[in-house]
Parts: C-alpha cells; sequence; structure tokens
C-alpha cells in the first residue's frame, strides 16, 4: 500500500519535474526550428558549405574575404557609431521622459496615450515623415528660406545621405525615446507608489529620491530597454538602405547587396557579414550586461 | 516644488509635440495636389493620393486585411505559446534553464536579416516561401521573445501561492486558470498583444524576404511608394497603416483591460 | 548538450545538403501545343507579373488597363508583384539550387544584364517567342534592338515590350541653356557647385549617365565591342578619362560627390524639391507625367545631348518554373498588341514608346498613335530618334559599377 503511494508519488513528482518542458515545449520549438535554425543555416553557409551552388567544402576562406575587405571597418564603424549614438539618446532621453511623466499629473490624460504613438508607427512611415521635415528641401528648410534666415536649399544642414547619419539617429531617437519611456514608466510607476512615501517620510530631497531610489530600483528596466534598441539600431535593415551615405554601407545593407547579388557566390559572402553582425551584436549586449550587473543585482 | 512640476509637464509636452507634429505634415502632403519646391505650403490640394488608395485595383484594401489577418494569427498563435513558456521560466527551476533563458533572448539580439537570410533557401525548398503560413512561422520566431518575458515577470512576481490555494479549494486546472490566473494576466496580455502586434503589423523585412513580393502586406506595398518617392501616395498610406494600428492598440486595450489598471511587467 | 547540438547541426546539414538531389523534372509540352488551346489553358487562371513597382502610374496601368482587358479577352487574371529584377532574379536563382520546378513567378520585365544573367544561369523558359501571334504580326524580328538585347542575342526568350530613351531634364524657369556635351557639363557643375549629382551605381539610370561620359570621353560606343568576357584591368585603362573626368567634377557636385541619391527616384525628389537643377531619366515622357500630376512644376524641360542619348528596348521574359505559361504567353500577346502598346503610350498612363514595327501596323493604329499628345516636356518622336545611340554589350556592365565603386567610391576610404 505504502508502496504503491509512494510510486504514484514518484510519478507525480516525475511529471512535475516535466511540467516546466511540456510548458516551453511548442515556444522552444518554434524558436529551435526556425531561429535556431536559420541562424545555424546562416552559419553553415558562411563557411562556404552551401551544396545547391556546388560549394560542399567547409572554409574560412570567406571570412577572410570580408574581414580583409577594406570596406570592412569602415561599415563596422559606421553602423557601430549609428547604434551607439542612437541608444544612448534615446536611453537618456526616454529615462528622462518616463520621469517627467511621473512628476506630472498628466498621467491619465490623453498626454500618457499621444506619446506611445510613435511605438506604432513603423520605421518606414517614421523615416517618410522625418524626410518631409528635415531634409534639404523639407518643410523646416523652406521654412527658414521664407524667413530669410537662409539664402538657398543647400545652406540647411544636411541629415539624409551623410556620413554623420544624424538623419537616420533622429529617426531611430524619434521612434525610441517613446519606447524607452514606456518600459521604464511603468516600473517607476511601481516603485513610486511602494516606495516614493516612505523617503518623503524620511524628509528626503526630490533630487535624493530620485538619484538614490528611483534611478537605481528602475535601471534594470532602463538596461533591457536601451539593449533592445541597440540590437535593433544595429541589425535594422530598410533605414540606412534608403537613406544612408553611399560608402560606406551599414553592415545589413552590405549584407542585403551581397545576397541579392546575380553572382550566386556572392551568397556566403552575405552570410558571413550576418554572421559578423550577430556575433558583435551579442558580445556587446554581454559585455554591456557584465559592466551593469552591479546594477542589476541590486533589484533582485 | 509647483516650480519643478511645470517643468516636467513642459519636458512631456515638449516631446509630445515633437511625437504627434510629423503627422500633420504626413497628413498635408496626402492631399496635397501640388506643392512647388520653394512653396511653404500646398498650392493647390486635391485628392489624387486617396482617390488611388481607394481604388478596388490599388490593392490597399485587400493587403491592409492581409496584414491585419497575419498579424492577429501571429499575435493571436503567439499568446497561446508565450503564457506556459512564460510560466515555466518564471516559476520552475529546472536543468538547462540557462540555455533556454538565453535562447529565449536570443531572438531579440540576433538580427532579424541575418535568420531570414540563412533560413529562406529551406522556405524555398519546402514550398513555404512566397505563403502567408511561411510568413507568419518567421514572424511568430520575432514576436515569441517579447512575449514570453512579459508573462516570465508576471508570473514570477505572481509566484505559485495563488494557484496552490486554488488547489487547496479543489479548483480543477482550468478553474483554477480561468478564475485565478488569468486575472492577473491580463495586464500582461493587453501590453503583449500590443507589442507584438506592432513588431508584427510593421514587419518590412522578413515579409518581403520570406513572402517574396506575393505576400503583400502593407509595409511591403508601402515600400516602393516610399523609396520611389510618390508622396503623395507614399503619405496616404501611411496614415492608413498608423490609423489602423492605433485602432487596433486601442481595441486590445479596451476590450481585454475592462478597468484593470494597465501595469506593464517588462524586463529583459 | 554537446550532443542535442551535434545532432541538430548533422540534421540541418542533410537538410542543407540533400538540396540539390530530389529534382523532378516535369515534362511541359506548352510550346507543342497550338494557340488556341493555350488559350483554352489559360482561361480562368492567373498569371503573376513581376515588375519593379515603384511607379503609381504603371502599376495602375497594368492592375486596370491591362488586368480589366486580360480579363474580358482571356479570362485571365492579373495579378501584379512589385518586384524589382534584382529580387526576382536572386529567388529564381534560389529556386533553381533547390530545383524547385513549380514556382511562383509567371512572366517578367527583363533588360540588359539581368536578361544575359538569367539566361546564362538558365532561368528564362524557352524560345518561346515565335508562339506568341502579335510578335509574329508586328514586330520586325530582324531589328538590332529586338534581336539582341545589351548586345546579347534575344533568341526568341524574351519579346519586346517597349523602349526607352534616356533624357537630361531641367527646369526652364531657372536655366536657359542646359549642358548638351559632356564638356559643357563638366563647366556648368563647376560654376554651379552643387547643382548636379546622378544616381549612385548600380542604379539603373546612373549607370545609364556614366556610359553616355563613356562615349564621350572614352572613344563612343565603336570602342566598347561586343564580348562576353570583359578585363577589368583594360577596360580601367580605357576608363583613365572617365575617371578623371568624374573624379574632377567630385568636388563641385552636390554634397561634393561625398554621397550620392541611392536611387533615380531620390534623384527626382531632390530635383522636385529644388536641390538640384539638372535631373535624368530613362523615361522621355516621365516629366510630362509627374508635371501633370502636380510632382513637378510647370517649366520642367527635358533635353537630349548633341551627340545622342542611349536607348533601348525592354523585354517580357517567362521564368523556367512558371506555374502557368499559358496564361504568361496570353498576357504576352495582350501587352504586344497594337491596342496594348498604343495606351501605354498615352503619357497619363505611362508613356512607354511603342516596341512595333510602325510600318506592320494597321494605318488605322498608326493614325491613333500620331494623335496622341505626348506631353509638354516631352521631345518629338523625330528628336529622340536621331538622338538615339545603341547600349554596348552587357557584360561590360557590372565591371563598370565594379570599377566606378573602386575609382570614385572607394578612393577617399583608403
Amino acid at each position: 500500500m505504502e508502496r504503491k503511494n509512494n510510486s504514484k508519488r514518484r510519478a507525480v513528482a516525475f511529471l512535475d519535474l516535466l511540467k516546466p518542458y511540456i510548458y516551453l515545449f511548442p515556444a522552444l520549438g518554434v524558436i529551435v526550428v526556425f531561429f535556431l535554425g536559420g541562424f545555424i543555416l546562416a552559419l553553415i553557409q558562411s563557411l562556404g558549405y552551401f551544396p545547391a551552388i556546388g560549394l560542399d567544402d567547409f572554409t574560412l576562406n570567406y571570412y577572410k574575404e570580408v574581414l580583409s575587405d577594406p570596406q570592412f571597418l569602415e561599415s563596422l564603424g559606421y553602423t557601430l557609431y549609428i547604434a551607439a549614438v542612437s541608444t544612448a539618446i534615446s536611453t537618456v532621453l526616454g529615462t528622462i521622459l518616463a520621469y517627467a511623466l511621473l512628476k506630472t499629473s498628466l498621467k491619465n490624460s490623453i498626454i500618457s496615450f499621444l506619446y506611445k504613438i510613435p511605438i506604432a508607427v513603423p520605421h518606414l512611415v517614421a523615416a517618410l515623415m522625418i524626410v518631409f521635415i528635415l531634409s534639404q528641401g523639407g518643410v523646416m528648410a523652406r521654412f527658414f528660406i521664407k524667413t530669410g534666415l537662409i539664402t538657398e536649399t543647400a545652406d540647411f544642414p544636411a541629415f539624409f545621405f551623410t556620413r554623420n547619419a544624424l538623419g537616420i539617429i533622429i529617426i531611430y531617437v524619434w521612434k525610441e525615446i517613446p519606447f524607452v519611456a514606456f518600459m521604464v514608466y511603468a516600473v517607476m510607476k511601481n516603485i513610486h507608489r511602494n516606495l516614493g512615501e516612505v523617503a518623503s517620510t524620511l524628509n528626503a530631497s526630490e533630487r535624493q529620491v530620485f538619484c538614490h531610489v528611483i534611478l537605481p530600483l528602475s535601471m534594470p528596466s532602463i538596461i533591457s530597454a536601451s539593449v533592445i534598441v541597440f540590437a535593433f539600431s544595429f541589425g535594422a535593415f530598410e533605414i540606412p538602405y534608403l537613406l544612408g551615405v553611399t560608402y560606406p554601407k551599414t553592415m545589413s545593407v552590405w549584407a542585403y547587396y551581397s545576397y541579392i547579388s546575380s553572382d550566386l557566390m556572392e551568397r556566403p559572402v552575405a552570410m558571413v557579414i550576418n554572421i559578423v553582425i550577430s556575433l558583435i551584436c551579442s558580445c556587446l549586449v554581454l559585455i554591456y550586461y557584465l559592466s551593469t550587473k552591479k546594477y542589476l543585482r541590486r533589484w533582485d | 516644488m509647483l516650480m519643478s512640476n511645470v517643468f516636467y509637464k513642459l519636458i512631456v509636452v515638449c516631446m509630445v509635440i515633437v511625437f504627434v507634429l510629423p503627422f500633420l505634415v504626413l497628413l498635408v502632403w496626402s492631399f496635397s495636389q501640388s506643392w512647388p519646391s520653394n512653396a511653404l505650403f500646398p498650392n493647390e490640394l486635391g485628392l489624387r493620393g486617396w482617390t488611388y488608395i481607394f481604388s478596388p485595383h490599388s490593392k490597399v484594401l485587400s493587403s491592409l486585411g492581409l496584414s491585419l489577418l497575419i498579424s492577429l494569427l501571429v499575435t493571436g498563435i503567439a499568446m497561446l505559446i508565450c503564457i506556459p513558456a512564460g510560466k515555466a521560466l518564471g516559476i520552475y527551476d529546472f536543468a538547462g534553464k540557462n540555455i533556454v533563458e538565453i535562447l529565449v533572448l536570443a531572438p531579440i539580439i540576433i538580427p532579424t536579416i541575418t535568420v531570414g537570410m540563412g533560413i529562406h533557401i529551406v522556405f524555398i525548398k519546402y514550398g513555404l516561401a512566397d505563403t502567408v503560413v511561411g510568413v507568419i512561422l518567421i514572424q511568430l520566431t520575432v514576436v515569441l521573445p517579447y512575449g514570453i518575458r512579459i508573462f516570465a515577470s508576471i508570473y514570477k512576481a505572481l509566484g505559485t501561492k495563488w494557484e496552490e490555494q486554488a488547489k487547496v479549494l479543489k479548483a480543477d486546472f482550468w478553474q483554477s486558470f480561468r478564475y485565478v490566473t488569468l486575472p492577473f494576466l491580463y495586464p500582461g496580455i493587453v501590453s503583449a498583444g500590443i507589442l507584438m502586434f506592432n513588431v508584427s503589423f510593421s514587419q518590412y523585412f522578413l515579409t518581403f524576404l520570406i513572402g517574396g513580393g506575393k505576400v503583400v502586406t502593407l509595409p511591403v506595398l508601402l515600400f516602393p511608394f516610399v523609396n520611389s518617392g510618390d508622396r503623395v501616395v507614399a503619405s496616404g498610406l501611411s496614415l492608413i497603416f498608423i490609423l489602423s494600428s492605433l485602432v487596433l492598440m486601442i481595441i486590445i486595450e479596451k476590450t481585454v483591460s475592462n478597468r484593470v489598471e494597465q501595469t506593464e511587467f517588462y524586463y529583459l | 548538450m554537446k550532443k542535442i547540438i551535434a545532432i541538430l547541426m548533422s540534421i540541418l546539414v542533410l537538410l542543407a545538403g540533400c538540396t540539390g538531389s530530389n529534382s523532378v523534372e516535369q515534362k511541359d509540352n506548352t510550346l507543342e501545343k497550338d494557340w488556341d488551346s493555350i488559350l483554352e489553358e489559360a482561361s480562368g487562371t492567373t498569371v503573376n507579373f513581376y515588375m519593379w513597382g515603384g511607379d503609381e502610374r504603371i502599376n495602375t496601368w497594368v492592375d486596370t488597363y491591362v488586368a480589366d482587358s486580360m480579363q474580358e479577352k482571356y479570362g485571365v487574371k492579373v495579378n501584379m508583384v512589385p518586384m524589382g529584377p534584382d529580387e526576382y532574379l536572386n529567388k529564381l536563382l534560389g529556386e533553381k539550387q533547390v530545383s524547385r520546378m513549380e514556382g511562383s513567378i509567371d512572366l517578367v520585365w527583363i533588360n540588359g544584364e539581368n536578361f544575359k544573367t538569367a539566361r546564362q544561369a538558365d532561368l528564362l523558359w524557352g524560345p518561346f517567342a515565335d508562339k506568341v501571334p502579335s510578335y509574329n504580326k508586328y514586330i520586325d524580328k530582324e531589328a538590332p534592338d529586338v534581336a539582341y538585347d545589351f548586345g546579347y542575342p534575344v533568341e526568341g526568350y524574351e519579346i519586346p515590350y517597349g523602349k526607352a530613351q534616356f533624357v537630361f531634364a531641367y527646369d526652364s524657369a531657372k536655366l536657359e541653356n542646359p549642358p548638351a556635351t559632356s564638356e559643357e557639363l563638366l563647366q556648368w557643375v563647376k560654376d554651379n557647385p552643387g547643382r548636379f549629382t546622378y544616381p549612385e551605381i548600380p542604379d539603373f539610370t546612373g549607370s545609364v549617365f556614366l556610359r553616355h561620359l563613356m562615349y564621350e570621353l572614352c572613344g563612343g560606343y565603336e570602342a566598347f565591342p561586343y564580348t562576353e568576357e570583359v578585363d577589368k584591368e583594360k577596360l580601367d585603362v580605357q576608363l583613365t578619362p572617365l575617371w578623371d573626368y568624374l573624379n574632377e567634377m567630385k568636388e563641385y557636385m552636390w554634397r561634393n560627390g561625398e554621397t550620392y541619391p541611392s536611387s533615380v527616384a531620390a534623384l527626382q525628389q531632390l530635383f522636385a524639391d529644388g536641390e538640384i537643377d539638372i535631373s535624368m531619366t530613362y523615361h522621355p515622357s516621365y516629366m510630362s507625367g509627374m508635371i501633370s500630376q502636380g510632382l513637378m512644376p510647370e517649366t520642367v524641360r527635358t533635353y537630349v545631348w548633341d551627340k545622342g542619348t542611349i536607348g533601348n528596348t525592354h523585354f517580357l521574359a517567362i521564368p523556367f518554373n512558371a506555374p502557368n505559361k499559358s496564361a504568361a504567353l496570353a498576357l504576352c500577346d495582350f501587352l504586344s498588341s497594337p491596342e496594348a502598346q498604343i495606351s501605354k503610350y498615352v503619357p497619363e498612363n505611362w508613356g512607354d514608346m511603342v516596341a512595333l514595327d510602325i510600318n506592320k501596323m494597321e494605318p488605322e493604329y498608326v493614325e491613333e498613335l500620331k494623335g496622341i499628345d505626348t506631353g509638354i516636356a516631352t521631345l518629338s518622336s523625330e528628336i529622340l530618334q536621331n538622338h538615339r545611340l545603341p547600349e554596348i554589350s552587357a557584360s561590360y556592365i557590372p565591371v563598370i559599377e565594379e570599377l566606378w565603386k573602386e575609382r570614385i567610391i572607394q578612393r577617399e576610404g583608403q
């Protein structure tokens, strides 16, 4: 009797042990097959194994070819620059906006809806709008000409197709500030509700509350928001494809041009660029996590 | 104190203006007929863009329908598989959890073009390329991480105590889920739903690559217009795009959340 | 865990590896059928027409006029898919590699080096031209611009769809005498810094612009005879005057030649916004169409260089794995019929030049053609005809593009 019970309990315990795997199965299935599968296929093709086009030896030649291309470092630098600057600006301004939302009584009004609109706007549309406004033939330049501040379109600073990529950065920032604010504000609101009053009763100044309570506690969400923004802008394709400078191309645009080249031998090159972007992006995210670990720990 | 309140209000209002103002330009462009290069405003308004958009042959309405269908299916399927996955990650400790966590994070970090180009040839081979099913499958991998993370953090905050309580009260699995867990999940369903829907709805590259130009969603239709510079049509299409995604956001928020205050649990 | 990865890897390798092996050659006998049974087979089906989709007018023309007529005449539904040649060729290559014999493209709009690539990779079905009645009836098969596409023999693998000729554009309210030779252009650019640019290569129009300079500076098109293989270094030497010219012009160009508009569409935007004063297009009536839509000022005019501008023919071709070849043939027949060609010639519709031989057309069609107003900014067909230069062999083009990148773009990077 007791043994039976025991084995039943054991069976239940075994089932409990399996439970998380069962719960995870569908999600992991999709990710492993389509995501990991895609990644590994890219990796295999980058190593020159591509029997469909008659390449069936593993080789590092394509890596050598890409890494020794003069375009490589310039392209990488350009990509990194765009991603880093847009991430930094969006993170800082997004956090400020989140805090400002917290400090105003506007939170339930229409404002709290309006600021989220850019999240729902695809990058393509954001690009279109910002080009309308900031290009040398755009609304802003026309306004300055009308008011006599500048005399011709060329006097207006160039934002697009430029090496400094200011236009691309502005598009990303416009789109990502609300995203960062959206993620950070939710957390700040919780903290504020739970701890803000305690802090005020202790007579802490507003500044002290912000620096010692709110900011550190919302750090994990700020960090995760900035990671998402960085990874996105590092690997994004549409905006630099439409508005980037002729040379250098960003890594993803370079990969795309190699991929659609009618010379199929360029495909392994595209895959190498893809793998390189993925590795660099993962490494940077890892370094970022490690260097911000102290903030993450405080949250637990 | 009062001063600082005004200061913060100013920040918020300024930023909101910056976020909203560009839409006005879009609106003006979509109604313009002729807008010469030196004029601050169009000197003639017209309906050329809107006539094109609403004419039956322009495919705008059918691609809007297809976009909505794909994104709602992606969001729905993702929701169904995210919630259990989130529970596993939020509540249980199990062997290999670290690896699973990295796997679930990876689709956010690894650029979508890598995965899309890598898997393209297999999709072609198995007939998934150029099909709606193929597009849904590839989009699922992109949206899943967002949902899983949201539900994982909700379950983490929730713990197991409520379900145990339900067990004590002899509720069966579905009762316990329906009456105990689900209410806690509502805010997560709203924010995950909105986020995943938006990621899917505005996805251009993967839809274009895997859909092969044949699965014409709104972004795929829009891209050539933005690229070729018919600004009037591009503006009108963009407005339709934004409007439909906003309407859907509001619908999700209103139907699911009914007065539950929207809290976002969302960490990486 | 290692084991799992190893298993996964080997599965994927297998997956990728066996892709080439299981080709099922489908017997295709469409070419053996007579025209009536082809039409019968096509009736009630859909044809997927892949074409560059960046011009609303062309899209509308295909979606309305062509689609309605095809439905009426043959009961065929036309599904226009907006995808340019780079992308669809890549798609076909991918399908070829995995031996997918049932593709998704029935008909493509193609020419030049894309046709050559497609033929060399065996991506096209044919020869089918002789099957098409209106091709047999209205087209001069021996004409050099029909029998050869950028020097590459057509051999019945594509049928002519239209003709185009390169023209320059300027705003007559701003400029009186636009530069009409390469020399004048250089001088003009120096006198008006920042007001000229051309689309980044490999944009089609940008690439043609370079060839005009090549013709003027490097010994005319005769200096570039037909060839299959191009010696890059030799060509580089031959093109030295071109690189010198472009590098001399560079610092006076828009944005000091540090960047170029990414496509011809971007160039037209700059022109419409008044950022540059000279533009270019491969459609002689493009500017008239833009003017009538209010997208360009009414004072814009087009012109050709004194020594002429390059013209070419664009074609229709059927991919090797087109699932519905009969309907593709039906669409080919309609598109090369006089009524479709005349409708296409109307500037509000598209303004593309007629690909048919005027001498073979019935008099009423010729009358109708003559009665069409080609638009305020369009040159007469006599002027265009008298200033028409041929294209060079397609093999040169990718090499020129590569050299442009090395000589003009990457120079300052190093």
